[in-house]
């Protein structure tokens, strides 16, 4: 699977909400009304969503830390991101 | 049952003997989990590592005499396929980042359940990593820091010579004007001047200084590898 990625570095929209119960983790986005649940691993990339911090950047420490294969880490990755970017939740900062 | 080749043997220590106790029980009530060693300080731990080869080390990280990040440092230098799980008393970003640094595999607190620490064991052992999901956008973003620094500290270093660079590497493993100009056959004087040379590239006003540079940035192993 290949995802295209925006250039630049995501920023989380500042007007997200993100709702926290026990282990579970949701996005709300008070534009659509809509809820985004995400898991342990969604919640983190959505977490390193500063604007500052480039994908690549994100790939290289899930892999030290996983120790998982880079083209793996890369993919979920891109997909999660792309699964922000989708639904309009990212900013792109260059 | 699994039989006693296929289980997956455990090395625990911990300070509190009552603690390793209970662990011990609670491990050995499953069918493919042994603890084939005990340990109360870390140097005992390391030493268990080594003569026994366990699978997994469940490492307490206040450790008396060697903490548990030095022994999980040692432990994966001297049994490399021993997997490490540090177990602290609290959720500290620090400790966490410090175990993995060490290359531990999984960090728990000794709040968590009995059944996420078997859950651990197990999930080491396959290689997999265990880390308490709310600390996991924290750990990912210092990993991130660290390695912006590092990359930086390496720029930073690479406008050394090569001479220079080793002299930094020797600096940071404590060497003085001698026994740096004996390392490379060089004199005295001519160490002088390098270290000299080094602290104002580096710009730093210490071999101290030139020493923290090299270890907080953990550069010394990419040191000679920097090209100009």
């Amino acid at each position: 699977m290949s995802i295209s990625l925006k250039e630049g570095c995501p920023s989380r929209r500042a007007d997200v909400w993100l709702r926290q119960a026990g282990e579970e983790n949701a996005l709300y986005d008070p534009r659509t009304g809509s809820l985004h649940l995400l898991n342990h691993t969604a919640f983190a990339i959505w977490d390193l969503c500063d604007g500052q911090t480039r994908p690549e950047e994100m790939i290289e420490a899930i892999c030290q830390l996983s120790g998982h294969h880079r083209d793996v880490v890369a993919e979920d990755v891109e997909r999660i991101l792309g699964g922000f970017d989708k639904e309009n939740l990212l900013d792109w900062m260059s | 049952m699994a039989d006693e080749h296929s289980k997956v043997r455990i090395l625990l220590a911990d300070e509190q003997p009552l603690f390793r106790d209970a662990v011990k029980l609670v491990l050995e009530s499953q069918p493919d989990l042994k603890v084939v060693a005990e340990a109360q300080d870390g140097l005992q731990a390391v030493s268990a590592a080594e003569q026994h080869s366990p699978d997994v080390a469940l490492i307490g990280a206040n450790l008396p005499n060697c903490d548990g990040i030095r022994a999980t440092y040692l432990i994966r230098e001297r049994a490399p396929t021993c997997r490490v799980v540090i177990l602290t008393e609290e959720e500290e970003e620090d400790t966490l980042l410090a175990a993995v640094e060490a290359g531990a595999s999984g960090y728990l607190t000794k709040e968590s359940p009995l059944a996420e620490l078997i859950a651990a064991a197990h999930t080491v052992h396959r290689g997999e990593t265990v880390v308490p999901s709310r600390m996991l956008g924290g750990l990912l973003g210092r990993l991130i820091l660290r390695r912006r620094e590092k990359e930086q500290a390496l720029r930073r270093a690479a406008r050394l010579s090569r001479r220079e660079r080793e002299v930094l590497a020797l600096l940071a493993e404590g060497g003085d004007n001698g026994s740096i100009a004996q390392a490379l056959v060089i004199s005295p004087e001519t160490a002088r001047t390098h270290i000299q040379n080094v602290l104002a590239k580096l710009g730093v006003h210490s071999r101290l200084e030139a020493a923290a540079f090299v270890v907080q940035n953990q550069i010394l192993d990419d040191l000679v590898g920097v090209d100009r």
